[in-house]
């Protein structure tokens, strides 16, 4: 059985491993179409975080694991067809084409950062960092430019905001939205984040639409907006990705948004296909389809793709879209439902939010905690964090506890250690809603 | 645009052969029949012999005799001149290149000419022919395309499913779980209801939205400007945060333009309620376009009727309905004439004189000078929102008149203070818009009939008093008539 599986990146890798986990007799071929293997697509932030100190560093696979496990790759390899009929995929290598058949075929070929709506965004001035040579070259850029404008307040452009003015840069934030990070968390729980950015001196310009971007004669760059424009050195798009998948023949049904159609067990409407990752949609933290594109998806929906290869055997959990990183100074967390989002459930839902210390000394830190939950079944749905310390594992025991559909009874009752240098009288997670503490203080 | 306008010549002539006769009670001779379509005899048998073959399909449910002296019709009971409209409008090329285009967005000239089984030259004349008619709509199909202001396209794609496509038919092919749990969010998020009636226009909208929303390069220079007014209103504000999260639920790229373009539509078309838009009206800015011309309109009617003020209620729904006028106007290019609008006109005019028309005309006037630089009678849009002008008019002549309370007082004996009493209320009753009844001191009254000098005119509040000279003259009653006439007004 011949494999062939489309794009190396998170999804593409997992599921290479994972068939040859199942089936060690098959042969497994990987298309890539950048020249290099398992770069990490937020390597320039570890780079700029002093996490790393080379680009070559940020890589999740190396070409030795594959080649240990069998599993050949073609780099630089674009796929410019796919003939579902005949099993073929037509591919352009070092400007040569090239044809291979298949028996099953994996779709994985990730998404990219490019904007449509927003004029001049794909000149190269304007940076997207996804690639190792795009980091490259944003690397450079970043290096000699004293203002940056960043496009988008998600993890990406608020990551990015906080690493550059660290460095001393001047950023410039632009969102849509009311506040930054609204896909993962509440306003009444980014507040504190928005103020550290204020404080550290990022220009934040919030409910602001792109219409262009405009080179300047002096090297600078123009953002235009709905009112009033940026220039600044430098441009980096943070919007949200979009699968792009020009070489897909009729065959394989897609959603309006470009994503390929698959069912529960990542098939596609064309027999023997499979898509994953950032090319599909998926049964989000409301149960309804939505495009969460994020690494620890691509690898899940990877790996079921790889098992449901013979017969469908395993369906897909679906996504709580469960994040963790550390900005401005606050590591902020969050999985499932907001209450924001919580608009397109038909569940009627409540909320508390409380603020409770993490050990029982007296210099304890504390967390601000939000959870959203069924008000009828007492269901747990989703939960954000935020803290000045490290509290970014907690929120993957939340993230069990909604996949488990636990309700907040069950949760009061998990069996949690206790040790007083490392917890209080009830563990954080254990979301006891009379466990708040100075619930009116600001947590600085 | 006209609904006649997706028709060929000789279909238009046979649908006016069916309209003839439903207006004539059915019957009509020749002769008249002949002098209306202003064709040969002929050409009259050749239309009715095309009829009795399309009709055909009707299974005897529609018939048509003709014997060279009079044409009549029968149609059975559960069928209706909607349904042989659409019998014509299912076969119509024109009306398949539209719905092509939706779907698919793009066409080219091979494609759609196997699908519709016609020549090149013959799709090129009627494509010629659509776009002379979408012409009003700003709004043309070039390049296998239809080209345009976005808002403009939509709009259009709205008014033909609404009206000329068949819009149950359209309903069912677009599944709507998901456009459901849409509409639930935007009721929530925006906090109004949305009405069965209402919901079924969003759902049109919202199919014909979702599938343009990837559409790149759209073209919305227009909208643009027209919306700098309302960069910061309240409700686009709303708008605009729901549409980002909407969407940022999927792999699409929404800008500005997506949120812009419905907050116009929700503006324009009812699909808020009357509470719900009062709500927003209270928060808007009374200065943009919109408002400040409803503001003067709403004036301008006032000071015309010569009413000191409407009542509450009136007011608001006043406002309401003109907000959707002014709105279009200012939005919108083009309609389809779903009315016919010179019938009418004709119509209203018998019933509520020629004033309140050219009044019509005067606001419409006034608010076209203003929000939109569209003229030219035969423009449909300031045909139909003449018509909404008139319309509102009639409603709030109507609502004004029916206010009037008449209590009748009379100081005599019980039994002639009850029959004469019964007698006056008898006489009155008639009169338009009049409520007679005995006086309820525990009531509020416009006019109070009596037939002595009220001690003091507190007994009566600020009702104002006739004094009866002779009960049942015809005295009294022509004074009586005259009061009720200036009280309306």
């Amino acid at each position: 059985m011949r494999v062939v599986i489309i794009g190396a990146s998170f999804a593409g890798v997992a599921a290479a491993f994972e068939v040859r986990h199942i089936h060690p007799d098959a042969e497994i071929l990987l298309l890539e179409k950048q020249d290099n293997l398992g770069y990490i697509p937020s390597g320039l932030h570890l780079y700029w975080d002093k996490k790393i100190s080379d680009l070559d560093e940020a890589r999740f696979v190396t070409e030795g694991q594959l080649d240990k496990h069998g599993i050949v790759y073609h780099l630089n390899a674009t796929v410019q067809k796919v003939n579902t009929t005949q099993k073929i995929i037509t591919y352009d290598q070092h400007d040569l084409s090239d044809q291979l058949s298949y028996d099953k075929l994996i779709i994985a070929a990730g998404s990219r950062q490019l904007s449509e709506k927003i004029t001049g965004s794909a000149q190269e001035s304007v940076l997207k960092y996804k690639r190792y040579d795009e980091a490259q070259a944003a690397l450079i850029k970043v290096e000699e430019s004293e203002h940056i404008t960043i496009i988008g307040g998600g993890q990406v452009g608020v990551e990015a905001a906080d690493l550059l003015t660290a460095m001393e840069k001047q950023v410039t934030l632009v969102e849509s939205m009311d506040y930054v990070l609204f896909k993962y968390l509440d306003e009444d729980m980014i507040k504190p984040i928005e103020k550290n950015m204020i404080e550290k001196g990022v220009d934040l310009r919030m409910r602001q639409t792109v219409s262009s971007i405009e080179m300047e004669p002096d090297q600078k760059v123009t953002v235009c907006l709905g009112e009033g424009s940026v220039t600044s050195y430098a441009v980096i798009m943070g919007v949200n990705v979009r699968p792009h998948l020009p070489f897909l023949d009729e065959t394989i049904k897609q959603h309006t948004d470009q994503t390929i159609a698959v069912d529960r067990y990542l098939r596609t409407s064309v027999e023997d296909v499979f898509a994953v990752g950032d090319c599909i949609q998926l049964s989000g933290p409301g149960e309804d389809r939505v495009y969460v594109p994020l690494i620890n998806n691509a690898v899940r929906t990877g790996i079921v793709a790889a098992a449901n290869l013979i017969e469908p055997s395993r369906t897909f959990k679906g996504s709580l879209r469960t994040i963790g990183t550390r900005v401005f100074g606050k590591y902020i967390a969050s999985t499932g439902m907001t209450e924001a989002e919580s608009l397109f459930t038909d569940r009627t839902v409540e909320s508390h939010r409380q603020k409770v210390r993490l050990t029982s000394l007296a210099d304890s830190d504390t967390v601000t905690l939000k959870y959203v939950y069924d008000a009828k079944t007492h269901e747990l749905l989703g939960a954000q964090m935020i803290s000045n310390a490290n509290i970014l594992e907690k929120i993957n025991v939340l993230a069990l506890a909604i996949q488990s559909k636990q309700t907040l009874e069950d949760l009061q009752q998990t069996d949690y250690f206790f040790n007083p240098a490392y917890s209080q009288m009830i563990a954080t997670t254990n979301l006891i809603a009379w466990m708040d503490e100075r619930a009116d203080e600001d947590e600085n | 645009m006209k609904i006649e306008h997706f028709l060929e010549k000789n279909e238009v002539r046979e649908i006016t052969i069916f309209n003839q006769l439903v207006l004539n009670g059915g019957t009509l001779s020749y002769g008249k029949m002949l002098n209306h379509l202003g064709v040969s005899k002929a050409s009259l048998e050749n239309d009715l012999s095309s009829i009795a073959v399309r009709i055909d399909g009707f299974d005897q449910k529609v018939q048509l005799q003709y014997d060279g002296q009079t044409i009549g019709l029968s149609m059975s009971d559960d069928l209706s001149l909607q349904q042989i409209y659409r019998l014509y409008l299912d076969q119509s090329i024109k009306l398949q290149i539209i719905t092509f285009l939706f779907k698919h967005q793009e066409f080219s000239i091979t494609q759609l000419t196997q699908k519709l089984a016609i020549s090149e030259s013959s799709l090129f004349r009627k494509i010629k022919e659509l776009n002379s008619h979408l012409k009003e709509f700003g709004i043309k199909i070039r390049n296998g395309q239809m080209q345009g202001e976005e808002l403009q396209i939509r709009y259009f794609y709205f008014q033909f499913y609404c009206y000329i496509e068949d819009k149950t038919t359209f309903l069912a092919e677009h599944p709507n779980d998901r456009l459901t749990q849409m509409i639930d969010a935007m009721e929530k998020f925006l906090n109004v209801t949305i009405t069965p009636e209402n919901r079924e226009r969003l759902t049109i909208w919202l199919i014909i939205s979702n599938a343009r929303v990837t559409i790149i390069d759209k073209q919305a220079k227009r909208l643009r400007t027209q919306m700098k007014a309302y960069r910061k209103d309240p409700f686009f504000h709303k708008i605009q945060v729901f549409v980002l999260r909407y969407f940022s639920r999927y792999s699409i790229e929404v800008d500005e333009v997506e949120s812009m373009i419905h907050f116009a539509f929700l503006l324009a078309f009812p699909v808020l309620t009357e509470p719900d838009f009062h709500e927003y009206r209270l928060l808007r800015d009374r200065h943009t376009p919109i408002a400040s011309m409803d503001t003067l309109i709403a004036e301008t009617i006032i000071n015309h009727f010569k009413y000191r003020r409407l009542p509450y209620m009136l007011e608001r729904d006043m406002s309401y309905h003109l907000t959707h006028i002014h709105t279009r106007l200012y939005f919108f290019q083009g309609d389809i004439e779903i009315y016919e609008y010179e019938g009418i006109i004709a119509k209203e005019k018998q019933i509520v004189g020629t004033n309140v028309v050219s009044f019509a005309r005067t606001l419409l006037k006034t608010s076209t000078k203003t929000l939109a630089d569209k003229t030219g009678e035969n423009n449909s849009l300031l045909k139909m929102e003449l018509l909404k002008y008139i319309s509102l008019l009639v409603l709030i002549t109507f609502k004004m008149a029916s206010v009037i309370q008449v209590g009748i007082d009379l100081k005599m004996d019980g039994l002639y203070k009850e029959t004469l009493g019964e007698l006056l209320i008898l006489k009155l009753k008639p009169i338009k818009g009049v409520k007679v009844e005995h006086y309820d001191p525990t009531k509020i009254y416009d006019l109070v009939l009596t037939n002595e000098e009220p001690k003091a005119q507190a007994n009566y509040d600020d009702a104002r008093i006739y004094i009866l000279s002779e009960i049942l003259s015809s005295f009294d009653m022509v004074n009586i008539q005259r009061i009720i006439q200036e009280l309306n007004k």
